[in-house]
């Protein structure tokens, strides 16, 4: 896993999925759901700004609610590169590791503002943005071994010995 | 150690676990509905495997958009329907119910079995015993396949119960107590375990309800145990039932909770109830015994959806369907109903809705601004006849 970069965009607490990918965009097609990304939060106008390798920070509780992959799916498609918060809710984070979208635990979100570069290097667990850098603890092989991977589903295969 | 950790560790087949070991575990079920299965599906066949772990025990069941609101929906229920008959595993697509009620009425795990579900609320069966863990589609995916589940065992916090609860006070009422105190994320990636000579207040129902929103509460397993006290886990809370009050979640979070009485006479536009939270038969049986000889107030719709065609046929047995039309609310299909945002019943930023749904998010039953208060059938009825919110018990005599 490489030193991710980029800009970020700061959000708050108790970001649910309904925010993050609305209920009635569930039954679009897959290859679709970029374009709802976070369209539960109109204020955010995500979709116009949002560029690839972009970096969402927030509080405590990022991705509560519902266990719709779609969600992250979502972020991934609309070229998000990683998820840094104060916490997460457990199925986003395991869905998000599991479809290739890197989330990392740090407490950051109160340090910076919208726009500002950071630089998180979650194998020795180290983020750096413009007035700083703070340390997180780094990820666990096991997750660092799924992302690698591409996700659950190329390590499975790998684990069940299709090629 | 603790229930959940005895059980896990016979699912893992090991002797002995604690709190942050990984452990892979045997799961008794998989399923996933019209929301979830589409994306588990092509995560499943990209896999590559010829064939589901136990064609027995992997389900699918059309519950969150039945019948199709739209093409897309129709759409997801042919790729489930061209999977089960495929791999020949049981289907459930024409509204026979909401996930959980049907995994509890037609394929009910035993105590301490693991259910890997699609959805969130998966937790829903610790009412009844079992250890239910929503995942999302990929992992629903390995778990068809594979029949395992790869989990790390969670530190368990245990809530015991003492003393009884006050008439007109639930399951539904207690579980938004437990958002009041704990918040949505203190109890990430633990263990919920529900102890305590209190238990015996709640039916299996009622236990059914509490579990249902222990995802709320962030927790990864939600149970009930029994009226011993365990010693080994992290934390134990006393509550004393009796000292409970019907609650209420005001907008937008499951855990802004307070007693119904402290937002009573605030007028209200619609009313819900049903879900995998509270669409049973005992919840059904609280609105006709709310509404018999009342009628919804004018400036209300109220929604009434049966988790179940069971529940549903209860109620038309027991004369529910026709006390509920005559007072003028609308009994929908079995289903997930309204509660996600996605048909029959959406809301406008005007409206102000009591439900006895899981969720009242932004955005949670339409619009982003529509208020959304989450109460028991009890304080859903009273306030759907009120046209406004009320305490159950509390409204005007007949």
């Amino acid at each position: 896993m490489e030193v991710l970069k980029g800009r970020v965009f700061v959000l708050g607490d108790d970001v649910d999925t309904d925010q993050i990918l609305p209920g009635y965009a569930m039954a679009e097609p897959f290859e679709q759901l970029g374009k709802y990304a976070m369209a539960g939060a109109p204020g955010l106008d995500f979709l116009n700004r949002v560029q690839p390798g972009d970096i969402i920070v927030a509080g405590r509780n990022f991705g509560c609610g519902s266990s719709r992959e779609q969600a992250p799916i979502a972020l991934k498609m609309a070229g998000l590169g990683l998820v840094v918060a104060a916490g997460f809710a457990r199925i986003f984070r395991r869905n998000a590791i599991n479809i290739g979208l890197p989330v990392y635990v740090a407490d950051i979100a109160g340090v910076l503002k919208d726009g500002d570069i950071i630089e998180v290097d979650m194998v020795k667990g180290v983020i750096r943005y413009p007035e700083g850098q703070v340390a997180a603890k780094p990820l666990s092989d096991n997750v660092l071994k799924t992302l690698d991977y591409g996700g659950l589903i190329p390590r499975v295969r790998a684990e069940l010995g299709i090629s | 150690m603790n229930l959940i950790e005895s059980h896990l560790a016979k699912a893992a087949g090991l002797d002995k676990v604690s709190a942050g070991m990984d452990v892979s575990c045997k799961v008794g079920y998989v399923a996933a509905h019209d929301v979830t299965a589409p994306i588990a599906i092509k995560q499943f066949r990209e896999i590559g495997v010829d064939k589901v772990f136990d064609p027995k025990r992997v389900l699918l069941i059309v519950d969150h958009i039945y019948p199709a609101a739209s093409e897309k929906a129709r759409d997801s229920v042919w790729i489930m329907d061209d999977f089960a008959r495929e791999f020949g595993i049981p289907i459930y697509k024409k509204g026979e119910g909401v996930i959980h009620q049907i995994m509890y009425e037609k394929h009910r795990a035993e105590p301490g079995e693991l259910v890997v579900i699609a959805d969130s609320h998966t937790c829903t069966c610790g009412g009844y015993g079992a250890i239910g863990i929503g995942v999302g589609s990929t992992e629903a995916a390995a778990a068809m396949a594979t029949g395992r589940l790869d989990l790390e065992v969670p530190a368990v916090v245990q809530v015991y119960l003492t003393g009884k609860l006050k008439e007109n006070v639930f399951g539904k009422d207690f579980i938004l107590y437990l958002g009041e105190i704990f918040g949505t994320d203190y109890l990430t990636d633990k263990g919920l375990l529900i102890t305590g000579p209190g238990i015996e207040c709640f039916s299996v129902a009622e236990r059914m309800t509490v579990c249902n929103m222990g995802t709320e509460l962030g927790s990864m397993i939600t149970l009930f145990g029994t009226e011993e006290k365990e010693m080994e886990v992290e934390e134990i809370r006393e509550i004393d039932l009796s000292t409970l009050n019907p609650k209420i979640a005001k907008p937008f979070s499951p855990a802004n909770v307070c007693d119904v009485a402290e937002v009573a006479g605030l007028p209200i536009t619609q009313v819900v109830v049903g879900s995998c939270t509270n669409g049973r038969i005992n919840d059904m049986e609280q609105v006709a015994l709310a509404l018999k000889g009342r009628q919804v107030h004018p400036g209300v719709n109220m929604l009434v959806v049966p988790s179940s065609k069971n529940v549903l046929n209860t109620m038309e047995e027991k004369g529910w369907c026709k006390i509920i039309r005559e007072a003028n609310a609308t009994v929908l299909n079995p289903g997930c109903g309204p509660c996600f945002g996605a048909h029959e019943g959406l809301i406008s930023n005007r409206d102000v809705v009591v439900s006895t749904t899981n969720r009242n998010f932004p955005g949670r039953m339409g619009a982003n601004k529509g208020q959304i208060y989450l109460a028991s059938p009890a304080t859903a009825a009273a306030s759907a006849i009120a046209g406004k919110i009320t305490v159950p018990g509390t409204e005007a005599s007949l």
